[in-house]
């Protein structure tokens, strides 16, 4: 055991630090995956969509503004903007443009709608950013690189990926805790999540509920792609690859759990990212069988209650 | 209060409702008696706006309310205790009492006042109130639901079947809670469903019976 550590002690590190980087950028899309199940009943395949247009739209506004002289520092404010824009005009386009159509139909018709949705905002990307890879790095490399002990090495990583990142995850996680515990309208998100129709029955307005979850879990998942846009090229096919995760950390962590969420994403960030380094052939198929081995042993997943049926 | 004047109501293109009237007046306990499936909740989701009328009237507090949308109806002052209970399981007892009144954007002293009145009518909520709604009883469920329809129903409260389910000894204390809000809150109106006809007969007025969607007075 000595032996690997010295021999791969390096490695670990690295794998590690990419998983959490990785993984906190997995839970802004799956947090807000969640979020919007629990309002909209729907899984919404789309929600990929809106990471990758959060990217592009933070990399190209980012491009725009540094080519007129942004000073740098400022990039992050880009990422946040690029986030509410995305999130602000697409949620409501896709809530009352389509998605409310379909509420209370059959789970096969919403998962094509959505999938349909989500083809169409892949080819808008194609169709606006074309397919070549576009690259902004500002925001991490202005922040330079920090030395990480780790055992007997140092590894030197990305400011960005270690502190940014993660944190404005951990920031979310709190944030979302606290709104919906303690905010009213967290609250109302809530009661409608438990129970439409009771919450309704006490004066709340469902339809303006759902909108405004959806928008803000759509402002979530683009949050999540324009933190990821400085650390990656952009190429056509991240929006799939993410909301593919994001349900497998979904399944694992069950639904309506913010924390579980955060510890799901870790496993399976964790997970994708080691195997990358030690077996790169398993990298896809890792998360998976994470959720597989969850799943088998708790069919509700990790923290998910068991609901009574109600007929 | 309460009138449904001729109301059919259809559900997955069934016909649940058929063109029923319902009188309930002001500060009167109505009954309405029938058997699972006779269309007891499917009456007073309707007149909640959960389900549309495909014709017919419904008038709450004199107000023409066939379109009204379901969510403006508690404003007219109608709280409504769903079967089941329906409490929202990761709040606290007290968050369940106070979210229908505060989803009305009430003043907090209007607030507080109206939790203290359901406090009075129902001892047992004070203590339960710190506690999570997941991790009630039965029978505390329900006495839950009755106070949280109570903080909005200044009006009228519905309640769907409370009865069901209850040992004796809870059914007795539910059943003296809804003397006392009579007493208490004299202009309340109360419609209340039940499918055993004996039960409600010392705490009613006036009684309907619902059979296969028909409403015919008792």
């Amino acid at each position: 055991m000595a032996g690997w550590f010295s021999e791969n002690g390096l490695l670990l590190g690295l794998a590690l630090l990419d998983g959490l980087s990785y993984a906190a950028l997995v839970f802004m899309v799956a947090v807000g995956l969640n979020l919007v199940f629990g309002v909209l009943r729907i899984v919404n395949v789309a929600h990929g969509s809106l990471f990758a247009i959060g990217a592009y739209t933070a990399a190209s506004l980012g491009l725009f503004l540094s080519a007129r002289g942004l000073p740098p520092a400022a990039g992050y404010a880009v990422l946040l903007l690029a986030a509410v824009l995305v999130g602000g005009v697409l949620g409501p386009v896709i809530e009352r443009g389509v998605l409310r159509r379909v509420y209370g139909q059959e789970d096969v018709l919403q998962l094509l709608v959505t999938f349909a949705l989500f083809m169409i905002l892949e080819d808008v990307q194609k169709l606006i950013w074309g397919v070549q890879p576009l690259f902004h790095d500002a925001p991490m490399k202005f922040l330079g690189t920090v030395d990480v002990p780790f055992g007997e090495d140092v590894i030197p990583f990305t400011a960005y990926q270690i502190f940014v990142v993660p944190g404005v995850a951990v920031a979310t996680l709190a944030g979302l805790a606290w709104f919906l515990r303690r905010t009213l309208t967290g609250r109302v998100i809530v009661a409608v999540t438990t129970d439409k129709e009771a919450a309704t029955a006490m004066g709340i307005d469902a339809a303006k509920v759902t909108l405004l979850t959806f928008t803000f879990g759509a402002a979530l998942a683009a949050l999540g792609g324009a933190l990821a846009s400085p650390t990656t090229s952009l190429v056509p096919g991240v929006g799939a690859q993410t909301i593919v995760l994001s349900f497998a950390v979904v399944a694992i962590a069950g639904l309506g759990q913010i924390e579980g969420a955060a510890l799901s994403a870790l496993m399976i960030g964790m997970g994708r990212s080691i195997a990358v380094y030690f077996e790169p052939e398993l990298e896809v198929v890792v998360p998976y069988l994470i959720m597989v081995a969850v799943l088998l042993v708790r069919p509700q997943g990790l923290f998910g209650v068991v609901e009574t049926r109600r007929v | 209060m309460l009138e449904l004047d001729g109301v059919s109501v259809d559900i997955a293109g069934v016909p649940v409702l058929r063109a029923v009237h319902l009188h309930v007046p002001p500060g009167g306990r109505v009954a309405l008696i029938g058997r699972n499936g006779a269309g007891k909740t499917t009456t007073l989701r309707a007149l909640m706006g959960l389900l549309p009328a495909r014709q017919g009237r419904v008038t709450i507090d004199g107000r023409e309310a066939t379109a009204l949308p379901a969510h403006h109806r508690p404003r007219l002052g109608v709280g409504y205790a769903p079967e089941d209970r329906r409490l929202f399981g990761s709040f606290a007892v007290r968050d369940n009492l106070l979210l229908p009144a505060q989803v009305l954007k009430l003043p907090a002293a209007e607030t507080a006042r109206r939790l203290e009145a359901v406090f009075g009518l129902l001892p047992g909520l004070r203590d339960l109130a710190p506690r999570r709604a997941a991790g009630l009883s039965g029978g505390q469920g329900k006495m839950v639901a009755l106070g949280r329809a109570l903080m909005v129903g200044t009006r009228a409260v519905l309640l769907d079947e409370p009865f069901q389910g209850l040992a004796p000894a809870l059914a007795q204390r539910y059943a003296e809670a809804l003397k006392r809000l009579h007493h208490a809150l004299p202009e309340v109106s109360i419609l209340i469903t039940e499918s055993n006809p004996g039960l409600l007969r010392p705490l009613v007025e006036q009684s309907f019976v619902i059979e296969r969607g028909e409403i015919s007075r008792a």
